[in-house]
């Protein structure tokens, strides 16, 4: 009975008779009431005066679109965050992230601590690619407190980011096809991932939060467990990259859900502060170990990776180049790596002359620095942390108007956004 | 004007900030096209505000560093979200974290903080609420109790353009 009763396009019809056929039907409440805040009550805001126009602009309902809450607890939100995604049908038409689920304060709480510290409460903000979040202080601290690591110790630095970024690409790799429905990848991708934490934890002795990097030099020197594991890696992660790639590139649902999904210009991706590998993606050559060389970079040989389509399926492949690109650089640093000190000689509690000093290094996910001021006490005045995913989220209210609301994660997992940098 | 190695810093007064980042971006032989980093720093109660921008040009081997300097009693700068729509997050943070309010950002809200948040977190004279009971200004701070919330009182320590945007009365 009830599949004999054809329901037209609803906006077409006046309210009254829009109610009687979904009654006939037997289907659906009623629709989200349209007008200006309507939006507010069905995420679950309550009833307050209007901030902002661009508030105005998200809360307040047309006729036939309605407010739905994408999280926080979303499995594939990355973390805890919340968007508010207005549909008409199945078709987004705004988007607005909502974020701070898990703001720590971490910027308050570093300005509380000693210099040393500073780097282990970096740490668990961005955790896939914690080494680069202490990398940038520790240059900093290094450029206020004017000290110099040692030849070995940037060498070691660098290996354990590479190795970093690595794990970080793979994981990428995974997050985005699991986000598309395939299981698969993200085993892969863990496989690769658990070789290397193994590997940085056999130096460190931590598995995530590596708490490795000191001011002047590193914690620990590189240990035999850690070059017999890297050597057992090296042997096969090139066969294991390939074999996720096997698995992802050519598949036909990645392929139709990623080409020209997402698509960023350059010039947009500049002006929207977009970095890293998601903006040269979009065809810009800009990354920070050559725009400005940092640590042992200046020693090594390598280019400057773009591609040319500025979609998701260009962020995935640019991720898949950095992953080789990264693999080589290792090489080249295991190879020339000196012997020698990997702390230089510091007090155990730091006190800086006033100053200030900015810090830029290139992470997994892009532009990432620091800006500390020193007072000439034993703890940074002010602290500033840039992270790279907090100011590429701005892009997905701009890609997503027009497209369909199951696409939202997906071009999401393409930026590779990590909500415990974005959050702070 | 001031260098350190791999830096160059300039200080301007707050309210010339777009025009001169304007003609930073712009010029061709400057071409300091790429915002890295747009972020505030509270020099303490009686001081200022400082709003510290970071450039990017492929044309120079420095970090550009804009020191924009900001009336505490009064603290309106003029938005650069019209030079870098990116500069959208940023702002909202320097809002959320210290009370800056930044003139033509369309979308001056809250970001970490929830949207009834009434304090400014990041500023000196905020205390962390280990050692709210022993500051001077134990009772005033709402820090985590909405219940508490006195207006009246918070309106003494705020500037009454910030408290207004606030309120949402603007």
């Amino acid at each position: 009975m009830t599949s004999e009763v054809k329901i037209p396009d609803p906006l077409d019809l006046d309210r009254d008779e829009e109610a009687r056929l979904r009654r006939v039907a037997g289907m659906a409440p009623e629709r989200a009431p349209a007008g200006e805040y309507a939006g507010f009550e069905s995420v679950g805001l309550p009833e307050r005066p209007p901030q902002t126009e661009r508030e105005r602009e998200v809360y307040s309902l047309e006729e036939g679109e309605m407010l739905v809450n994408m999280g926080p607890q979303h499995p594939s939100t990355h973390g805890v965050m919340r968007l508010v995604v207005k549909v008409r049908g199945e078709v987004v038409t705004d988007v607005d992230p909502v974020l701070g689920y898990l703001h720590r304060g971490i910027e308050k709480l570093c300005e509380e601590a000693t210099y040393t510290t500073v780097l282990t409460y970096v740490d668990p903000m961005d955790y896939l690619s914690s080494m680069h979040n202490e990398h940038a202080p520790a240059i900093a601290f290094e450029k206020l407190f004017g000290v110099t690591a040692p030849k070995r110790a940037e060498y070691i630095r660098a290996l354990v980011v590479e190795l970093n970024r690595v794990f970080s690409h793979s994981l990428m790799m995974g997050f985005l096809a699991l986000d598309m429905g395939g299981i698969t990848p993200i085993l892969y991708g863990f496989i690769n991932r658990d070789e290397i934490v193994d590997m940085l934890s056999a130096i460190s002795g931590q598995r995530m939060l590596f708490n490795f990097f000191r001011v002047g030099g590193v914690n620990f020197d590189a240990n035999d467990e850690f070059f017999s594991r890297l050597g057992t890696w090296r042997g096969h992660v090139l066969k294991n990259v390939e074999m996720s790639e096997r698995v992802i590139t050519d598949n036909e649902v990645f392929r139709s859900r990623t080409i020209g999904m997402g698509t960023l210009s350059g010039r947009d991706a500049i002006a929207l502060g977009v970095s890293g590998p998601n903006l040269r993606a979009s065809g810009v050559p800009f990354d920070i170990r050559k725009a400005h060389p940092y640590s042992i970079y200046p020693e090594l040989e390598f280019e400057v990776i773009t591609q040319p389509g500025g979609d998701s399926n260009a962020r995935y492949l640019q991720r898949i180049a950095e992953i080789k690109q990264s693999i080589n650089l290792i090489d080249q640093i295991v190879d020339k790596m000196p012997h020698g000190a990997v702390q230089a000689q510091v007090p155990g509690i730091i006190r800086p002359k006033p100053g200030r000093a900015y810090a830029a290094v290139e992470s997994p996910r892009g532009l990432y620095s620091v800006y500390a001021i020193s007072d000439g006490g034993p703890n940074p005045y002010r602290f500033r942390m840039r992270d790279p995913s907090f100011v590429s989220l701005q892009a997905i209210p701009k890609l997503m108007p027009g497209r369909l609301i199951a696409d939202t994660m997906a071009v999401m997992a393409s930026f590779d956004p990590v909500m415990g940098g974005v959050d702070k | 004007m001031w260098t350190d190695e791999d830096t160059v810093e300039v200080t301007i007064e707050g309210d010339r900030n777009v025009a001169v980042l304007q003609v930073l971006r712009d010029d061709p032989k400057l071409n300091f096209f790429y915002l890295a980093d747009a972020a505030a720093v509270d020099y303490g109660p009686t001081e200022h505000f400082e709003v510290v921008y970071h450039l990017y040009s492929d044309r120079h081997p420095v970090w550009l560093r804009v020191r924009a300097r900001v009336n505490r009693a009064d603290p309106h700068v003029p938005s650069i979200t019209g030079l870098w729509e990116g500069a959208m997050f940023h702002e909202r943070e320097m809002y959320d974290m210290m009370g800056i309010l930044f003139d033509g950002n369309r979308d001056l809200r809250r970001i970490y903080m929830s949207p009834d948040y009434r304090s400014f977190p990041q500023r000196k004279d905020f205390l962390l609420p280990d050692d709210a009971a022993d500051s001077s200004a134990a009772g005033v701070r709402p820090l985590e109790r909405p219940e508490t919330w006195d207006l009246s009182r918070l309106s003494d320590e705020l500037a009454p353009g910030v408290l207004a945007h606030v309120e949402g009365e603007k």
